[in-house]
């Protein structure tokens, strides 16, 4: 008696375990930053822009000390400056700026960092004065040195907040987080 | 099966598989945009709400909104303070309007009828052909809902250009008490009632907790009148009506009078308090001497000596209010029993104390029904006939003959943003704005304007176009000038009035913004403070019990839905799923019938009755309700759509379908009481979607009550005594097993350290829940619901018991006898997450999912649940519910609707009340970056707080000893759910029911 349907599954079944199995060598080695680095529509470099021209965290993620989104910086933002300036190194790169900026289209920049839709991560609370008066790099690693911006030195698991948490006396009750 | 799959075979490949798509899950990682604003919106803040003041476009009554939006949608209405109707709350319908507003049924498109059917076709296609059809003939009708007053201005300048006339129909009508104000006191408009000031409120059955004119201010103000005050004062209401609505339960005594003879009943205690002394003035004396109590007693079947009892206590219990006979009453005689009422507030002296007439006379009066059946009679010689805002093909009966009268007009235009039955029958159907993405303005009452403003961009998925500016652009391919290029335009036009009255010394600009800001604008207005005297009337009436079609067992009473009115409000998912306050019962309509008529048919709840008038007929199953008379039944309106979109087509019966199309005289309102039906059992039955467990107490003190006298007496003469201090630790065994002997009072256990309440540094959350000011309406059930995220699950699995709401309202009918008048006494209780101290839910989730938090919280921790359901299964409360099959995936765009502050839970998880603790997150982070500063008592207000119109419900830090709530908590009525029996500690105190009635101790 024939069975397609057992055909079918089974083959599904040895894909499935192929690349679960793919999957869980990959998760021996300790969870590290991609070997690939992530392609963004344009190649912003942190480094310039925060280290080289110092330019503060908060000027363009303009809502980190009073919202629980840090902000991405509007398109106008990055005009503001770059009107003027066309780029020492890359001006074919401020070029797609503009570009975007003249066709008044928002920049699709990868989203590289993300905590899960049940946790909540208020950044006002870590970064306001009153507040956690963190330095972005607490999190966010050196960003003043790094080119394109990558998960850095560690994953958002939540071991490692919790451990932030317990080493500055923070609450680690869950529904300081989790609600 | 031996084709088909084993059932192991199956087994084994689904749980393969399912391993591998988990393994899968857990680590693709999709790649995610971020969108950034090309120029950022000044008023957003990523993260932040940002609020509007509007108005509420879901009834006439014209309530002011606060809409909060978070980067630039909508996600919430609630209430604005400053606004002196709705003071800070809405009902339900008016906070499902985000659900209108995201309806997935709305129109994507102006659609025309062709051969087979609509089509749709774009704005200037559709704006082309309307010119078209109005160029070509003459003698338009335009058939409107109620607008607010710069629309209706604006449609009427736009018919002098066309040619045309505009009729006005609302479902629910109160043309008769503004008729019979008209013939009482001179003044074509409708009073205003003060319930706060009253101590003594007669209803003849007007259902002012739920649609009855302004359903949100009454209800404040029967709750500050009827709740318990600090001097142990209280005011009552007895309702004089055949059933008991949510609003006759609420009464302390209830008069079962007979269908219909509300008008002598008030007339013979006006003939008592005149008797006493009162002035009718001459014509009415006269009139008087013929209702006497005993003629009075035959037509209701109450008896003399009560409505003498009524009428002296009306008298002397001052200040009273009369008020009623509301949309249900509407019979053949309800002008007459209007003028009825408003004698008996006269002769006590009601009229200019809590009967108020306004000096300031409002543009043209709605025009009730009566205009409406000529404007059908018209229609066959219209030209275009343009329906908006109302739907007459549904709630008109079929006699009426809408639907013939509206195919004779040339061309048929509807105005619906959804399918309605009546956009059906039409030829061209171009889809108004939602509410809340429209310009507007109200003028609910002389003197009180307020702005309605888009609080977002039109949704994208549905092209649609504010009436006004439709009209303006077709006018203008008319050839014809309206003066203004939009309405926007011509609402500040109109507005530039409103100024020279209100602010004539600011600039425009100035004023605008600020009216925007506050969301009102008052003008001076004079209310009469004195006594109008009566005026002889110009109409003869006739006040007698009206007769009733057919020879049926029954009187029919169809009622205004407190959760659809007319049935508008038909296609929200969350109120379809509300449970009716009434019946408790979901999606589907019912019969009510007293027991003991059902005894005599041989019916219990749930089966299936045919319910025979002349007029029509409509299967339903029979709800047995003890609040209503032997001799009545009664049926909501608002169910029976045959169209109008997924959630409303097919859900219950329409009770228009059994009325007659008859028109009172000299009001011109539909009569609703108007026909006697014969109920026929089918033989068969359903289980019906009710959330109701037993309207028993069982003997159980869960809502108990005290009487009025026996407050302040230590204690003395509650229901039941004993609750001890409320522990602050909760206590579990933790990892390991603790011996103890199992007795409630060893908990919490020594030793035990996971989940504890940490008296340390932080608050206690609690709450008070003041059952003497709850009117069991349900309003916070759906305000809950909106700030949660909480899924409605349907029909089918409502009766299976899976409804999802994190609030449950309990009804308990204690004393309700239909067969003579006495005092009632139905019981009320919101029960939520009591939040525990000592919570029979946590120590058994395997996983500690459900844990107690340092703030006293009991938490649910949603990606740690795993859904074995133990905690519900323990819960001696059963608030936790479960999600059974992804109830969370709605359709598009609803999901916009969703409150990011709040994790939308997936199916598989365990949830309930939160006590919102994003609400205190959101307060103690402002607290915290505002300068470390500590957070203010009252700040945190959970949804259902937020919603209250009774105010009812009040949350704050108990461990601050000048909180509210610990105050509140210290009050002698106070009692804790079950505590006494189970002791579990619960965060939530009640405050006992107070009855006017001696409560015994059986009668928990």
């Amino acid at each position: 008696m024939k069975k397609p349907w057992q055909f079918v599954a089974v083959s599904g079944i040895v894909a499935f375990a192929t690349l679960a199995f793919a999957q869980s060598q990959e998760g021996e080695s300790p969870p590290s930053a991609p070997a690939v680095t992530t392609v963004h529509p344009i190649a912003f470099p942190h480094n310039t822009h925060a280290g080289e021209f110092k330019i503060d965290c908060q000027y363009c993620h303009f809502s980190a000390e009073r919202s629980v989104d840090a902000g991405v910086p509007p398109v106008s933002s990055c005009m503001g400056c770059h009107i003027i300036i066309r780029g020492r190194n890359k001006p074919e790169e401020v070029q797609k700026l503009r570009d975007y900026w003249d066709r008044g289209e928002p920049i699709p920049w990868v989203r590289i960092y993300k905590v899960a839709d049940h946790v909540k991560f208020p950044h006002m609370r870590h970064v306001a004065k009153d507040a956690g008066a963190l330095e972005c790099q607490e999190c966010h690693g050196q960003v003043e040195e790094i080119e394109v911006i990558e998960e850095v030195e560690q994953p958002l698991r939540m071991g490692w907040c919790v451990q932030c948490h317990r080493d500055n006396d923070a609450s680690i009750d869950c529904t300081v987080c989790h609600y | 099966m031996t084709d088909g799959i084993k059932r192991r075979d199956f087994l084994k490949v689904i749980g393969a598989g399912g391993a591998g798509a988990t393994m899968l899950g857990c680590s693709t990682e999709r790649v995610e945009k971020l969108l950034p604003y090309v120029i950022p919106d000044e008023e957003i803040t990523p993260g932040v709400a940002t609020w509007y003041t509007s108005v509420c476009g879901e009834c006439p009554s014209g309530c002011g909104v606060w809409v909060r939006t978070r980067e630039g949608r909508v996600v919430k209405v609630e209430g604005n303070p400053d606004h002196p109707i709705s003071g800070g709350t809405l009902c339900s319908r008016g906070y499902s309007s985000v659900q209108g507003l995201y309806n997935p049924d709305r129109l994507s498109s102006p659609m025309l009828r062709g051969a087979d059917g609509f089509s749709p076709i774009g704005w200037e296609e559709a704006e082309e052909l309307l010119a078209q059809r109005l160029r070509e003939s003459g003698n338009h009708i335009f058939l409107g809902g109620r607008m607010g007053p710069s629309l209706t201005n604006l449609v009427d300048d736009f018919l002098s250009v066309v040619g045309g006339v505009r009729r006005e129909y609302e479902g629910l009508s109160e043309a008769p008490l503004r008729e019979a104000t008209r013939i009482a006191f001179g003044r074509n408009r409708l009073p205003t009632f003060d319930f706060a000031q009253a101590r003594l409120v007669f209803s003849f059955g007007a259902d002012f907790l739920e649609t009855w004119l302004s359903p949100v201010e009454y209800h404040r103000g029967f709750a500050q009148m009827a709740g318990v005050d600090e001097h142990g004062s209280k005011g009552r209401m007895v309702f004089l009506a055949p059933r008991l609505s949510l609003t006759g339960q609420n009464a302390d005594e209830w008069v079962p009078l007979k269908a219909g003879s509300e008008a002598v009943v008030a007339l013979a205690m006006a003939h008592v308090i005149v008797r006493e002394g009162g002035d009718a003035g001459p014509y009415y004396q006269r009139l008087l001497e013929g209702y006497d109590p005993r003629s009075a007693e035959e037509a209701s079947g109450v008896p003399a000596e009560e409505i003498e009892k009524l009428a002296m206590r009306f008298l002397e219990e001052k200040p009273s209010l009369a008020v009623g006979p509301g949309v249900a009453g509407h019979h053949r005689n309800a002008t007459a029993a209007n003028l009825a009422v408003h004698i008996l507030n006269s002769v006590a002296e009601n009229v200019g104390r809590t009967v108020r007439l306004r000096e300031v006379d409002q543009g043209a009066p709605a025009l009730p029904y009566g205009e409406l059946a000529s404007a059908l009679s018209a229609m066959a010689g219209a030209g275009v006939v343009m329906v908006h805002g109302t739907n007459p093909a549904y709630s008109l009966p079929s006699g009426a003959g809408f639907a013939e009268a509206f195919a004779s007009a040339g061309f048929r235009v509807s105005f619906a943003s959804a399918m309605d039955e009546t956009a059906e029958l039409a030829d061209l159907v171009l889809p108004d704005r939602h509410p809340l993405e429209a310009w507007g303005d109200s003028n609910p009452r002389p003197g009180l304007y307020a702005l309605q403003q888009p609080a977002m961009r039109p949704v994208a998925d549905f092209d649609s176009k504010q009436l006004g500016d439709v009209l303006i652009s077709v006018s203008l391919r008319l050839g014809e000038e309206l003066g203004v290029g939009t309405f926007f335009d011509h609402l500040r036009n109109r507005w530039r009035r409103i100024q020279a009255i209100a602010a004539p010394g600011q600039g425009f600009d100035e004023f605008w913004r600020e009216a925007l800001r506050k969301g009102v604008v008052g003008l001076p207005v004079r209310a009469t403070e004195v006594p109008v005297p009566l005026r002889s009337p110009d109409a003869i009436l006739n006040f007698d019990v009206p007769a009733l079609d057919g020879d049926g067992e029954f009187a029919l009473v169809v009622y205004p839905s407190p959760r659809f009115g007319d049935g508008k409000h038909a296609n929200r998912p969350w109120l379809q799923e509300l449970p009716d306050p009434v019946s408790k019962m979901a999606w589907h309509s019912w019969v009510e019938v007293h027991p003991r008529a059902a005894d005599r048919l041989e019916v219990q709840n749930g089966d299936l009755v045919r319910v025979r008038s002349p007029h029509g007929l409509v299967e339903v199953p029979v709800w047995r309700y003890p609040g209503i008379r032997e001799d009545t039944v009664a049926l909501a309106m608002g169910g029976g759509h045959r169209s109008y979109g997924r959630f409303a087509q097919g859900m219950g019966v329409n009770a228009m379908d059994l009325l007659p199309a008859e028109v009172e005289q000299p009001s011109g309102a539909l009569v609703h009481l108007a026909t006697r039906v014969s109920l026929e059992p089918t033989g068969d039955r359903r289980r019906l979607a009710t959330i109701e467990g037993s309207s028993d107490q069982h003997n159980r003190p869960i809502a108990p009550a005290v009487a009025l006298s026996a407050l302040g007496h230590g204690g003395a003469g509650h229901e039941e005594e004993g609750h001890g201090e409320l522990k602050e630790i909760q206590g579990l065994g933790g990892f390991a097993p603790v011996p103890t002997e199992g007795r409630a009072e060893d908990f919490p256990l020594e030793g035990s350290r996971y989940g504890q309440y940490d008296p340390e540094a932080n608050p206690r959350w609690a709450m008070v829940i003041d059952l003497d000011k709850c009117t069991g309406c349900g309003i916070c059930v759906t305000a809950c619901q909106s700030e949660n995220n909480v899924p409605w699950v349907g029909e089918e699995q409502v009766t299976m018991g899976r409804d999802m709401h994190w609030i449950r309202m309990e009804r308990y009918f204690e004393r309700v006898d239909a067969s003579r008048a006495g005092p009632l006494d139905v019981r009320f209780l919101p029960m939520i997450c009591q939040h525990c101290g000592n919570a029979p839910c946590e120590p058994v989730c395997p996983v500690y999912a459900a844990y107690h938090t340092p703030e006293g919280l009991n938490a649910q921790v949603y990606n740690r649940c795993v859904g074995t359901r133990y905690c519900a299964n323990n819960c001696p409360y059963k608030v936790r519910v479960f999600n059974w099959f992804g109830f969370s995936d709605v359709p598009q765009p609803m999901n916009w609707a969703f409150n990011p502050d709040v994790t939308v839970r997936s199916s598989g998880v365990m949830e309930k009340c939160s006590f919102c603790v994003h609400r205190i997150r959101v307060v103690q982070n402002r607290a915290r970056v505002e300068g470390q500063r500590p957070v203010r008592d009252g700040e945190v207000v959970p949804a259902c707080q937020q919603s209250c119109p009774a105010e009812a419900i009040v949350f704050g830090d108990i461990r601050d000893p000048h909180s509210r709530v610990a105050q509140l908590t210290q009050n002698e009525r106070g009692y804790r759910v079950l505590d006494e029996l189970i002791n579990t500690q619960p965060a939530v105190t009640y405050l006992k029911k107070v009855t006017f009635h001696e409560v015994e101790s059986g009668e928990h």
